[in-house]
Protein backbone atom coordinates (compact mmCIF):
# COMPACT_ATOMS: atom_id res chain seq x y z
CA UNK A 1 0.00 0.00 0.00
CA UNK A 2 1.26 3.42 -0.93
CA UNK A 3 1.69 6.05 1.75
CA UNK A 4 -1.05 8.64 1.61
CA UNK A 5 -0.91 10.90 -1.39
CA UNK A 6 2.21 12.95 -1.70
CA UNK A 7 0.19 16.15 -1.74
CA UNK A 8 2.09 18.93 -0.16
CA UNK A 9 0.46 22.19 0.74
CA UNK A 10 1.91 25.21 -1.06
CA UNK A 11 4.11 27.12 1.35
CA UNK A 12 3.25 30.73 2.03
CA UNK A 13 6.15 32.77 0.63
CA UNK A 14 7.41 35.78 2.54
CA UNK A 15 7.53 38.85 0.39
CA UNK A 16 7.78 42.58 1.01
CA UNK A 17 5.14 44.88 -0.44
CA UNK A 18 7.55 46.62 -2.77
CA UNK A 19 8.50 43.31 -4.36
CA UNK A 20 4.94 42.06 -4.69
CA UNK A 21 3.94 45.38 -6.29
CA UNK A 22 6.39 44.70 -9.14
CA UNK A 23 4.98 41.25 -9.83
CA UNK A 24 3.54 40.99 -13.35
CA UNK A 25 4.03 37.45 -14.54
CA UNK A 26 1.46 34.78 -13.85
CA UNK A 27 1.19 31.22 -15.16
CA UNK A 28 -0.77 28.06 -14.67
CA UNK A 29 1.13 24.93 -13.76
CA UNK A 30 -0.62 22.32 -15.89
CA UNK A 31 -3.57 22.25 -18.27
CA UNK A 32 -6.22 21.19 -15.83
CA UNK A 33 -8.95 23.57 -14.77
CA UNK A 34 -7.92 22.97 -11.17
CA UNK A 35 -4.20 23.45 -11.80
CA UNK A 36 -2.69 26.00 -9.46
CA UNK A 37 -1.91 29.48 -10.72
CA UNK A 38 1.42 30.91 -9.70
CA UNK A 39 3.04 34.28 -9.94
CA UNK A 40 6.79 34.59 -10.34
CA UNK A 41 8.16 37.00 -7.78
CA UNK A 42 10.90 39.33 -9.06
CA UNK A 43 13.47 37.77 -6.71
CA UNK A 44 12.88 34.49 -8.50
CA UNK A 45 10.40 32.10 -6.98
CA UNK A 46 6.97 30.92 -7.92
CA UNK A 47 4.27 31.52 -5.40
CA UNK A 48 0.58 30.86 -5.11
CA UNK A 49 0.34 31.77 -1.46
CA UNK A 50 1.98 34.45 0.62
CA UNK A 51 2.19 35.33 4.31
CA UNK A 52 2.36 38.97 5.25
CA UNK A 53 2.28 40.84 8.54
CA UNK A 54 1.74 44.57 8.66
CA UNK A 55 -0.55 47.32 9.78
CA UNK A 56 -4.10 47.30 8.52
CA UNK A 57 -4.60 51.00 7.91
CA UNK A 58 -7.87 51.03 6.09
CA UNK A 59 -10.74 48.76 5.27
CA UNK A 60 -13.83 49.25 3.14
CA UNK A 61 -16.92 47.29 2.47
CA UNK A 62 -17.86 47.27 -1.20
CA UNK A 63 -20.51 45.96 -3.54
CA UNK A 64 -24.13 45.45 -2.68
CA UNK A 65 -25.03 42.04 -4.05
CA UNK A 66 -21.57 40.59 -3.95
CA UNK A 67 -20.24 42.09 -0.82
CA UNK A 68 -16.51 42.17 -0.39
CA UNK A 69 -13.99 43.94 1.74
CA UNK A 70 -10.86 45.71 0.63
CA UNK A 71 -8.07 46.72 2.90
CA UNK A 72 -4.60 48.17 2.92
CA UNK A 73 -1.81 46.50 4.86
CA UNK A 74 1.37 48.47 5.24
CA UNK A 75 4.85 47.01 5.74
CA UNK A 76 8.17 48.91 5.95
CA UNK A 77 8.48 48.91 2.15
CA UNK A 78 5.01 49.77 0.94
CA UNK A 79 1.40 48.71 0.81
CA UNK A 80 -0.37 45.43 0.13
CA UNK A 81 -3.91 45.57 -1.22
CA UNK A 82 -5.97 42.83 0.29
CA UNK A 83 -9.50 41.71 -0.45
CA UNK A 84 -11.91 39.15 0.89
CA UNK A 85 -15.20 38.37 -0.79
CA UNK A 86 -18.13 36.14 -0.21
CA UNK A 87 -16.21 33.21 -1.68
CA UNK A 88 -14.07 33.36 1.46
CA UNK A 89 -16.80 33.96 4.05
CA UNK A 90 -14.59 33.09 7.04
CA UNK A 91 -11.85 35.44 5.90
CA UNK A 92 -14.34 38.13 5.07
CA UNK A 93 -15.94 37.95 8.50
CA UNK A 94 -12.56 37.95 10.19
CA UNK A 95 -11.63 41.08 8.26
CA UNK A 96 -15.00 42.66 9.03
CA UNK A 97 -14.33 42.37 12.76
CA UNK A 98 -10.93 44.04 12.70
CA UNK A 99 -10.87 47.81 13.27
CA UNK A 100 -7.89 49.62 11.75
CA UNK A 101 -5.28 50.49 12.67
CA UNK A 102 -4.13 47.08 13.84
CA UNK A 103 -1.20 44.74 13.29
CA UNK A 104 -2.51 41.86 11.20
CA UNK A 105 -1.13 38.59 9.85
CA UNK A 106 -2.57 37.67 6.47
CA UNK A 107 -2.34 34.43 4.54
CA UNK A 108 -3.59 34.78 1.01
CA UNK A 109 -3.23 34.22 -2.70
CA UNK A 110 -1.59 36.84 -4.89
CA UNK A 111 -3.82 37.96 -7.75
CA UNK A 112 -2.92 39.96 -10.81
CA UNK A 113 -5.45 42.30 -12.33
CA UNK A 114 -5.07 44.46 -15.39
CA UNK A 115 -7.19 47.60 -15.57
CA UNK A 116 -8.80 48.65 -18.86
CA UNK A 117 -6.08 51.28 -19.30
CA UNK A 118 -3.37 48.65 -19.02
CA UNK A 119 -2.00 49.11 -15.53
CA UNK A 120 -1.35 45.92 -13.65
CA UNK A 121 -2.48 45.68 -10.06
CA UNK A 122 -1.53 43.05 -7.54
CA UNK A 123 -3.92 42.22 -4.77
CA UNK A 124 -3.99 39.52 -2.13
CA UNK A 125 -7.09 37.37 -1.79
CA UNK A 126 -7.30 36.67 1.91
CA UNK A 127 -7.51 33.09 3.15
CA UNK A 128 -7.20 34.10 6.77
CA UNK A 129 -6.43 37.21 8.72
CA UNK A 130 -5.86 37.72 12.42
CA UNK A 131 -4.77 40.46 14.76
CA UNK A 132 -1.22 40.06 16.03
CA UNK A 133 1.22 42.17 18.03
CA UNK A 134 4.19 44.32 17.20
CA UNK A 135 6.66 41.56 18.03
CA UNK A 136 5.09 39.29 15.41
CA UNK A 137 5.40 42.14 12.90
CA UNK A 138 9.09 42.52 13.72
CA UNK A 139 9.64 38.77 13.48
CA UNK A 140 7.98 38.83 10.09
CA UNK A 141 10.27 41.59 8.84
CA UNK A 142 13.29 39.50 9.90
CA UNK A 143 11.78 36.36 8.39
CA UNK A 144 10.93 38.08 5.12
CA UNK A 145 14.36 39.71 4.98
CA UNK A 146 15.99 36.30 5.45
CA UNK A 147 13.84 34.58 2.82
CA UNK A 148 14.34 37.40 0.35
CA UNK A 149 18.13 37.29 0.86
CA UNK A 150 18.04 33.49 0.43
CA UNK A 151 16.25 33.95 -2.89
CA UNK A 152 18.73 36.61 -3.98
CA UNK A 153 21.65 34.33 -3.06
CA UNK A 154 20.21 31.62 -5.30
CA UNK A 155 19.31 34.10 -8.04
CA UNK A 156 20.34 32.89 -11.49
CA UNK A 157 20.73 29.28 -10.40
CA UNK A 158 17.09 28.20 -10.38
CA UNK A 159 14.56 27.88 -13.19
CA UNK A 160 12.21 30.31 -11.52
CA UNK A 161 14.88 32.93 -11.03
CA UNK A 162 15.94 32.65 -14.68
CA UNK A 163 12.33 33.24 -15.61
CA UNK A 164 12.25 36.22 -13.24
CA UNK A 165 15.38 37.63 -14.85
CA UNK A 166 13.76 37.30 -18.25
CA UNK A 167 10.44 38.83 -17.20
CA UNK A 168 11.62 41.58 -14.89
CA UNK A 169 15.33 42.10 -15.49
CA UNK A 170 15.67 41.94 -11.71
CA UNK A 171 18.60 43.82 -10.23
CA UNK A 172 19.48 41.90 -7.06
CA UNK A 173 21.32 44.83 -5.48
CA UNK A 174 18.11 46.83 -5.62
CA UNK A 175 16.32 44.20 -3.58
CA UNK A 176 19.20 43.97 -1.12
CA UNK A 177 18.73 47.67 -0.59
CA UNK A 178 15.00 47.20 -0.04
CA UNK A 179 15.72 44.46 2.52
CA UNK A 180 18.27 46.65 4.25
CA UNK A 181 15.89 49.60 4.42
CA UNK A 182 13.12 47.41 5.76
CA UNK A 183 15.38 46.06 8.51
CA UNK A 184 16.46 49.54 9.59
CA UNK A 185 12.84 50.32 10.37
CA UNK A 186 12.64 47.61 12.98
CA UNK A 187 13.18 49.23 16.34
CA UNK A 188 15.46 47.60 18.81
CA UNK B 1 28.04 -21.13 -30.54
CA UNK B 2 30.53 -23.95 -30.58
CA UNK B 3 29.11 -26.79 -28.55
CA UNK B 4 32.43 -28.26 -27.57
CA UNK B 5 33.29 -24.95 -25.93
CA UNK B 6 30.07 -25.13 -23.97
CA UNK B 7 30.78 -28.74 -23.09
CA UNK B 8 34.17 -27.73 -21.80
CA UNK B 9 32.68 -24.98 -19.69
CA UNK B 10 30.04 -27.25 -18.17
CA UNK B 11 32.45 -30.02 -17.35
CA UNK B 12 34.89 -27.60 -15.77
CA UNK B 13 32.15 -26.18 -13.67
CA UNK B 14 31.14 -29.63 -12.50
CA UNK B 15 34.70 -30.68 -11.89
CA UNK B 16 35.23 -27.61 -9.80
CA UNK B 17 32.49 -28.99 -7.63
CA UNK B 18 34.12 -32.35 -7.36
CA UNK B 19 32.22 -34.37 -9.97
CA UNK B 20 33.60 -36.38 -12.88
CA UNK B 21 31.24 -35.79 -15.73
CA UNK B 22 31.37 -37.61 -19.00
CA UNK B 23 32.16 -35.06 -21.71
CA UNK B 24 30.60 -37.05 -24.47
CA UNK B 25 27.38 -37.31 -22.57
CA UNK B 26 27.35 -33.57 -22.03
CA UNK B 27 27.92 -32.87 -25.66
CA UNK B 28 25.32 -35.31 -26.86
CA UNK B 29 22.75 -33.88 -24.52
CA UNK B 30 23.55 -30.36 -25.68
CA UNK B 31 23.40 -31.42 -29.31
CA UNK B 32 20.07 -33.07 -28.77
CA UNK B 33 18.60 -29.95 -27.20
CA UNK B 34 20.06 -27.56 -29.72
CA UNK B 35 19.73 -29.54 -32.92
CA UNK B 36 16.67 -31.64 -32.34
CA UNK B 37 14.65 -29.35 -30.17
CA UNK B 38 15.82 -25.97 -31.38
CA UNK B 39 16.72 -24.75 -27.92
CA UNK B 40 19.12 -21.84 -27.94
CA UNK B 41 22.62 -22.57 -26.72
CA UNK B 42 22.48 -20.52 -23.55
CA UNK B 43 19.29 -22.21 -22.40
CA UNK B 44 20.69 -25.63 -23.36
CA UNK B 45 23.79 -24.91 -21.31
CA UNK B 46 21.68 -23.97 -18.33
CA UNK B 47 19.49 -27.05 -18.65
CA UNK B 48 22.33 -29.50 -19.06
CA UNK B 49 24.31 -27.94 -16.22
CA UNK B 50 21.32 -28.15 -13.93
CA UNK B 51 20.51 -31.74 -14.97
CA UNK B 52 24.01 -32.99 -14.45
CA UNK B 53 24.40 -31.12 -11.20
CA UNK B 54 21.32 -32.87 -9.98
CA UNK B 55 22.58 -36.26 -11.18
CA UNK B 56 25.83 -35.72 -9.37
CA UNK B 57 24.04 -34.41 -6.31
CA UNK B 58 25.80 -31.13 -6.51
CA UNK B 59 24.54 -27.86 -5.17
CA UNK B 60 25.64 -24.39 -5.97
CA UNK B 61 26.39 -25.12 -9.60
CA UNK B 62 24.69 -22.71 -11.89
CA UNK B 63 24.84 -20.06 -14.48
CA UNK B 64 26.00 -17.10 -12.49
CA UNK B 65 23.91 -15.80 -9.63
CA UNK B 66 20.41 -16.35 -10.85
CA UNK B 67 20.00 -20.07 -10.98
CA UNK B 68 17.29 -21.57 -8.89
CA UNK B 69 19.54 -24.36 -7.75
CA UNK B 70 22.36 -22.27 -6.39
CA UNK B 71 22.32 -21.97 -2.65
CA UNK B 72 21.70 -18.38 -1.69
CA UNK B 73 22.03 -16.38 1.46
CA UNK B 74 18.67 -15.22 2.71
CA UNK B 75 19.96 -11.69 3.10
CA UNK B 76 20.69 -11.49 -0.63
CA UNK B 77 17.41 -12.69 -2.10
CA UNK B 78 15.22 -10.18 -3.84
CA UNK B 79 11.64 -10.24 -5.14
CA UNK B 80 11.18 -12.22 -8.39
CA UNK B 81 14.21 -14.44 -7.69
CA UNK B 82 13.91 -18.20 -7.92
CA UNK B 83 16.04 -19.36 -5.07
CA UNK B 84 17.35 -22.27 -3.09
CA UNK B 85 18.11 -21.60 0.52
CA UNK B 86 18.98 -23.49 3.63
CA UNK B 87 17.55 -22.20 6.81
CA UNK B 88 16.02 -22.88 10.14
CA UNK B 89 12.33 -22.43 10.80
CA UNK B 90 12.41 -19.82 13.55
CA UNK B 91 8.72 -19.10 13.67
CA UNK B 92 5.48 -20.68 12.57
CA UNK B 93 2.40 -18.53 12.35
CA UNK B 94 -1.22 -19.35 11.89
CA UNK B 95 -1.99 -19.19 8.17
CA UNK B 96 -4.49 -16.45 7.43
CA UNK B 97 -6.12 -18.38 4.62
CA UNK B 98 -7.00 -22.04 4.04
CA UNK B 99 -5.06 -21.91 0.78
CA UNK B 100 -1.89 -21.60 2.83
CA UNK B 101 -0.56 -24.79 4.39
CA UNK B 102 2.03 -23.11 6.55
CA UNK B 103 3.39 -19.65 7.19
CA UNK B 104 6.31 -18.52 9.25
CA UNK B 105 9.85 -17.30 9.18
CA UNK B 106 12.93 -19.13 7.96
CA UNK B 107 16.38 -17.86 8.83
CA UNK B 108 20.02 -18.54 8.08
CA UNK B 109 23.06 -16.82 9.48
CA UNK B 110 22.71 -13.95 7.00
CA UNK B 111 19.12 -13.03 7.67
CA UNK B 112 15.53 -14.15 7.76
CA UNK B 113 12.53 -14.10 5.49
CA UNK B 114 8.83 -14.79 5.85
CA UNK B 115 7.56 -17.82 3.97
CA UNK B 116 4.23 -19.10 2.76
CA UNK B 117 3.79 -22.76 1.81
CA UNK B 118 0.77 -22.98 -0.46
CA UNK B 119 -1.64 -25.83 0.25
CA UNK B 120 -2.04 -26.63 -3.46
CA UNK B 121 1.54 -27.82 -3.68
CA UNK B 122 1.05 -30.33 -0.83
CA UNK B 123 4.28 -29.33 0.83
CA UNK B 124 5.61 -31.46 3.69
CA UNK B 125 4.98 -29.82 7.03
CA UNK B 126 8.05 -28.14 8.43
CA UNK B 127 8.80 -28.24 12.11
CA UNK B 128 9.72 -25.36 14.29
CA UNK B 129 13.43 -25.26 15.09
CA UNK B 130 14.41 -27.65 12.30
CA UNK B 131 16.75 -26.86 9.38
CA UNK B 132 15.49 -27.33 5.84
CA UNK B 133 16.77 -27.02 2.36
CA UNK B 134 14.19 -25.25 0.24
CA UNK B 135 14.85 -25.64 -3.46
CA UNK B 136 13.31 -23.57 -6.24
CA UNK B 137 11.10 -21.35 -4.20
CA UNK B 138 10.06 -17.97 -5.51
CA UNK B 139 10.57 -14.70 -3.71
CA UNK B 140 7.57 -12.47 -4.15
CA UNK B 141 6.51 -9.30 -2.51
CA UNK B 142 3.44 -8.84 -0.38
CA UNK B 143 2.64 -5.35 0.91
CA UNK B 144 6.19 -4.25 0.34
CA UNK B 145 7.62 -7.22 2.20
CA UNK B 146 9.74 -9.92 0.59
CA UNK B 147 8.18 -13.31 1.04
CA UNK B 148 9.42 -16.79 0.15
CA UNK B 149 6.68 -18.57 -1.69
CA UNK B 150 6.81 -22.38 -1.50
CA UNK B 151 4.83 -23.81 -4.41
CA UNK B 152 4.32 -27.15 -6.11
CA UNK B 153 7.70 -26.93 -7.85
CA UNK B 154 9.59 -26.44 -4.62
CA UNK B 155 11.47 -29.28 -2.98
CA UNK B 156 11.81 -29.27 0.76
CA UNK B 157 14.22 -31.60 2.47
CA UNK B 158 15.26 -31.69 6.11
CA UNK B 159 18.92 -30.95 6.77
CA UNK B 160 20.77 -32.44 9.68
CA UNK B 161 22.37 -29.42 11.08
CA UNK B 162 22.47 -28.02 14.53
CA UNK B 163 24.60 -24.98 14.37
CA UNK B 164 23.57 -22.21 16.69
CA UNK B 165 21.94 -19.43 14.77
CA UNK B 166 22.73 -15.94 15.94
CA UNK B 167 20.46 -13.40 14.33
CA UNK B 168 22.09 -10.13 13.42
CA UNK B 169 20.66 -7.21 15.33
CA UNK B 170 19.43 -4.29 13.22
CA UNK B 171 19.27 -0.72 14.51
CA UNK B 172 15.63 0.36 14.62
CA UNK B 173 16.22 3.21 12.20
CA UNK B 174 17.44 0.71 9.58
CA UNK B 175 14.61 -1.82 9.80
CA UNK B 176 12.88 -2.67 6.56
CA UNK B 177 9.56 -4.42 6.00
CA UNK B 178 10.05 -8.16 6.44
CA UNK B 179 11.73 -9.71 9.40
CA UNK B 180 13.99 -7.96 11.87
CA UNK B 181 15.84 -8.56 15.11
CA UNK B 182 16.44 -5.71 17.50
CA UNK B 183 17.89 -4.97 20.91
CA UNK B 184 15.57 -2.38 22.33
CA UNK B 185 14.05 -0.86 25.41
CA UNK B 186 10.33 -0.65 26.10
CA UNK B 187 9.81 3.07 26.46
CA UNK B 188 6.04 3.34 26.30
CA UNK B 189 3.23 0.97 27.15
CA UNK B 190 0.04 2.11 25.44
CA UNK B 191 -3.56 1.22 26.05
CA UNK B 192 -4.55 -1.63 23.79
CA UNK B 193 -6.97 -0.62 21.08
CA UNK B 194 -8.31 -4.04 20.21
CA UNK B 195 -9.68 -7.10 22.02
CA UNK B 196 -7.19 -9.37 20.36
CA UNK B 197 -4.24 -7.24 21.33
CA UNK B 198 -2.15 -8.27 24.30
CA UNK B 199 0.14 -5.27 24.38
CA UNK B 200 1.20 -2.32 22.30
CA UNK B 201 3.68 0.46 22.86
CA UNK B 202 6.93 1.93 21.76
CA UNK B 203 10.36 0.35 21.58
CA UNK B 204 13.51 2.37 21.26
CA UNK B 205 17.22 1.94 20.71
CA UNK B 206 20.03 4.42 20.08
CA UNK B 207 18.91 4.93 16.49
CA UNK B 208 15.22 5.58 16.98
CA UNK B 209 11.85 4.28 18.03
CA UNK B 210 9.22 1.95 16.61
CA UNK B 211 5.72 0.91 17.57
CA UNK B 212 5.30 -2.71 18.60
CA UNK B 213 2.30 -5.01 18.94
CA UNK B 214 1.86 -8.39 20.57
CA UNK B 215 -1.37 -10.16 19.60
CA UNK B 216 -3.04 -12.45 22.10
CA UNK B 217 -1.78 -15.96 21.66
CA UNK B 218 -0.94 -18.80 23.97
CA UNK B 219 2.47 -18.60 25.52
CA UNK B 220 3.00 -14.95 24.69
CA UNK B 221 4.06 -12.72 27.55
CA UNK B 222 3.94 -8.98 27.88
CA UNK B 223 7.07 -6.89 27.81
CA UNK B 224 7.96 -4.92 30.89
CA UNK B 225 8.13 -1.16 30.70
CA UNK B 226 11.69 0.24 30.80
CA UNK B 227 13.27 -3.19 30.38
CA UNK B 228 15.74 -3.98 27.61
CA UNK B 229 15.03 -6.97 25.37
CA UNK B 230 16.72 -8.93 22.65
CA UNK B 231 13.97 -9.53 20.15
CA UNK B 232 14.72 -12.09 17.47
CA UNK B 233 12.75 -12.45 14.26
CA UNK B 234 9.95 -10.01 14.79
CA UNK B 235 7.79 -9.17 11.81
CA UNK B 236 8.27 -5.68 10.43
CA UNK B 237 5.12 -4.34 8.82
CA UNK B 238 4.53 -1.16 6.97
CA UNK B 239 1.31 0.78 7.06
CA UNK B 240 0.88 4.24 5.60
CA UNK B 241 4.61 4.62 5.37
CA UNK B 242 5.14 3.81 9.06
CA UNK B 243 6.86 0.69 10.28
CA UNK B 244 5.73 -1.36 13.21
CA UNK B 245 6.99 -4.51 14.83
CA UNK B 246 4.76 -7.51 15.53
CA UNK B 247 6.36 -9.74 18.16
CA UNK B 248 4.22 -12.82 17.69
CA UNK B 249 6.79 -14.46 15.47
CA UNK B 250 9.60 -13.34 17.71
CA UNK B 251 11.54 -14.78 20.57
CA UNK B 252 12.24 -12.17 23.17
CA UNK B 253 14.43 -12.34 26.22
CA UNK B 254 15.42 -9.64 28.63
CA UNK B 255 18.91 -8.33 28.35
CA UNK B 256 21.09 -6.55 30.84
CA UNK B 257 22.11 -2.97 30.58
CA UNK B 258 20.30 0.14 29.57
CA UNK B 259 19.80 1.94 26.30
CA UNK B 260 19.95 5.66 25.76
CA UNK B 261 17.03 5.93 23.40
CA UNK B 262 17.64 8.22 20.48
CA UNK B 263 14.64 10.37 19.74
CA UNK B 264 14.29 11.35 16.15
CA UNK B 265 12.67 14.62 17.01
CA UNK B 266 12.05 17.02 14.24
CA UNK B 267 12.19 20.70 15.02
CA UNK B 268 10.59 23.26 12.79
CA UNK B 269 10.15 26.98 13.05
CA UNK B 270 7.58 28.99 11.24
CA UNK B 271 4.29 30.79 11.32
CA UNK B 272 0.96 29.10 11.95
CA UNK B 273 -0.75 29.92 8.68
CA UNK B 274 -3.84 27.74 8.96
CA UNK B 275 -5.97 26.38 11.76
CA UNK B 276 -7.84 23.33 10.52
CA UNK B 277 -11.42 22.37 11.35
CA UNK B 278 -11.50 19.91 14.22
CA UNK B 279 -9.30 22.17 16.33
CA UNK B 280 -10.34 23.62 19.65
CA UNK B 281 -12.70 21.94 22.04
CA UNK B 282 -13.61 18.43 20.94
CA UNK B 283 -15.51 15.48 22.40
CA UNK B 284 -13.93 12.08 22.63
CA UNK B 285 -15.50 8.63 22.77
CA UNK B 286 -15.40 7.34 26.36
CA UNK B 287 -15.22 3.65 25.40
CA UNK B 288 -12.02 2.20 26.78
CA UNK B 289 -9.28 2.25 24.18
CA UNK B 290 -11.36 4.13 21.61
CA UNK B 291 -10.74 7.81 22.18
CA UNK B 292 -12.08 8.74 18.75
CA UNK B 293 -13.41 12.22 18.14
CA UNK B 294 -17.18 12.40 18.28
CA UNK B 295 -19.27 14.43 15.88
CA UNK B 296 -21.34 17.35 17.14
CA UNK B 297 -24.17 14.86 17.63
CA UNK B 298 -21.90 12.77 19.90
CA UNK B 299 -21.64 10.05 17.27
CA UNK B 300 -18.58 7.80 17.37
CA UNK B 301 -17.88 6.06 14.05
CA UNK B 302 -17.55 2.77 15.94
CA UNK B 303 -19.52 3.03 19.16
CA UNK B 304 -22.42 5.15 17.90
CA UNK B 305 -24.03 7.74 20.18
CA UNK B 306 -22.01 8.40 23.31
CA UNK B 307 -23.66 10.99 25.55
CA UNK B 308 -21.08 10.43 28.30
CA UNK B 309 -18.25 11.85 26.20
CA UNK B 310 -15.05 13.39 27.48
CA UNK B 311 -13.94 16.90 26.48
CA UNK B 312 -10.47 17.55 25.12
CA UNK B 313 -8.54 20.38 23.51
CA UNK B 314 -6.39 20.02 20.46
CA UNK B 315 -4.98 22.01 17.60
CA UNK B 316 -4.62 20.84 14.03
CA UNK B 317 -2.74 23.45 12.12
CA UNK B 318 -0.15 24.20 9.44
CA UNK B 319 3.24 25.54 10.45
CA UNK B 320 4.92 27.17 7.49
CA UNK B 321 8.52 28.34 7.25
CA UNK B 322 8.10 29.93 3.83
CA UNK B 323 9.62 26.94 2.04
CA UNK B 324 7.63 24.02 3.44
CA UNK B 325 4.21 23.83 4.99
CA UNK B 326 3.91 21.17 7.66
CA UNK B 327 0.82 19.77 9.32
CA UNK B 328 1.13 19.85 13.08
CA UNK B 329 -1.03 18.34 15.78
CA UNK B 330 -0.95 19.60 19.35
CA UNK B 331 -2.43 18.02 22.44
CA UNK B 332 -4.27 19.62 25.31
CA UNK B 333 -1.35 20.85 27.46
CA UNK B 334 0.23 22.65 24.55
CA UNK B 335 -3.01 24.24 23.42
CA UNK B 336 -3.72 25.39 26.98
CA UNK B 337 -0.32 27.04 27.13
CA UNK B 338 -0.41 28.69 23.69
CA UNK B 339 -3.98 29.89 23.84
CA UNK B 340 -3.94 30.82 27.53
CA UNK B 341 -7.09 28.89 28.27
CA UNK B 342 -7.53 25.71 30.32
CA UNK B 343 -9.74 22.82 29.35
CA UNK B 344 -12.08 23.56 32.28
CA UNK B 345 -12.42 27.19 31.27
CA UNK B 346 -13.00 26.16 27.68
CA UNK B 347 -15.76 23.73 28.70
CA UNK B 348 -17.41 26.38 30.84
CA UNK B 349 -17.30 28.96 28.05
CA UNK B 350 -18.61 26.46 25.52
CA UNK B 351 -21.52 25.50 27.75
CA UNK B 352 -22.60 29.08 28.42
CA UNK B 353 -21.71 30.87 25.19
CA UNK B 354 -24.30 30.88 22.38
CA UNK B 355 -21.60 29.91 19.88
CA UNK B 356 -20.70 26.90 22.02
CA UNK B 357 -17.65 25.01 20.89
CA UNK B 358 -17.15 27.36 17.92
CA UNK B 359 -16.35 30.10 20.38
CA UNK B 360 -13.37 28.12 21.62
CA UNK B 361 -12.21 27.48 18.06
CA UNK B 362 -12.29 31.22 17.35
CA UNK B 363 -10.53 32.12 20.59
CA UNK B 364 -7.75 29.66 19.98
CA UNK B 365 -7.47 30.67 16.36
CA UNK B 366 -7.24 34.34 17.23
CA UNK B 367 -4.56 33.59 19.81
CA UNK B 368 -2.25 31.60 17.56
CA UNK B 369 -2.97 32.26 13.88
CA UNK B 370 -0.23 34.19 12.09
CA UNK B 371 2.22 33.90 14.97
CA UNK B 372 5.69 32.43 14.97
CA UNK B 373 6.50 29.22 16.86
CA UNK B 374 9.22 26.63 17.26
CA UNK B 375 7.69 23.14 17.39
CA UNK B 376 9.44 19.86 17.95
CA UNK B 377 8.02 16.40 17.98
CA UNK B 378 7.73 13.15 16.10
CA UNK B 379 6.56 12.84 12.57
CA UNK B 380 3.73 10.44 12.03
CA UNK B 381 2.04 9.99 8.69
CA UNK B 382 3.13 13.34 7.29
CA UNK B 383 2.10 15.18 10.43
CA UNK B 384 4.21 16.48 13.27
CA UNK B 385 2.95 15.32 16.66
CA UNK B 386 4.18 18.20 18.73
CA UNK B 387 5.91 17.42 22.02
CA UNK B 388 6.97 20.94 22.75
CA UNK B 389 6.16 24.28 21.27
CA UNK B 390 7.22 27.79 22.17
CA UNK B 391 6.64 31.21 20.67
CA UNK B 392 9.64 32.67 18.87
CA UNK B 393 10.85 35.88 20.43
CA UNK B 394 12.56 38.79 18.79
CA UNK B 395 16.37 38.60 18.89
CA UNK B 396 18.22 41.87 18.25
CA UNK B 397 21.29 39.82 17.27
CA UNK B 398 19.28 38.29 14.44
CA UNK B 399 18.42 41.74 13.19
CA UNK B 400 22.08 42.79 13.27
CA UNK B 401 23.12 39.66 11.40
CA UNK B 402 20.53 40.23 8.71
CA UNK B 403 21.50 43.88 8.34
CA UNK B 404 25.08 42.76 7.75
CA UNK B 405 23.93 40.16 5.28
CA UNK B 406 21.86 42.69 3.37
CA UNK B 407 25.11 44.48 2.76
CA UNK B 408 25.03 47.61 4.84
CA UNK B 409 26.52 48.79 8.06
CA UNK B 410 24.44 47.99 11.12
CA UNK B 411 22.27 50.98 11.84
Amino acid sequence: MKPQSAFEREPARRVFASELRETRYQFKDGEDEKSPTYVILPTGIRSNRIFIVGTLTEKQRQGDQNIFYRGRVVDPTGTFFIMAGSYQPEAMQQLARIEPPAFVAVVGKPNLYTTPDGTCLVSVRVESISVVDRETRDLWVLDTARETLDRLDAFGTTEDSKKAQEEYGTRPELYRKIVYDALTQVQL
Amino acid sequence: MNLSEVTERISRKLEANGAQPDRQKIESRLRRLVEEFGVNAAEAERTVTADLAREHHLTGVGMGGNSATELRQIRDVAPNDWVTIEGKVVALTKPVSPSMAQTGIIADSSGAIRFVAWARGNPPAMEYGQWYRVESAVVDEYRGTPNLSIHSGTTISPVEKDIPLLPSITPIAELKPGVGSVRAKVIQDWEVTHDRMLQTGLLGDESGTIKFVIWKEEGKDKLELDAVYNIFYATVDEYNGRLSLALNTAMYITDEGDIEVGRQETEIQGALVHIAPGSGLIKRCPVEGCNRTLSRQNYCPVHEIQPEFRYDLRLKAVLDDGVHAKNVLMQREMVEKLAGITLDEAVQIAETNPLGMDEIFYRIRNAVLGRYYTCSGNEFGGRLLVNSCSPITFEPAELAALLNRAGGEPA
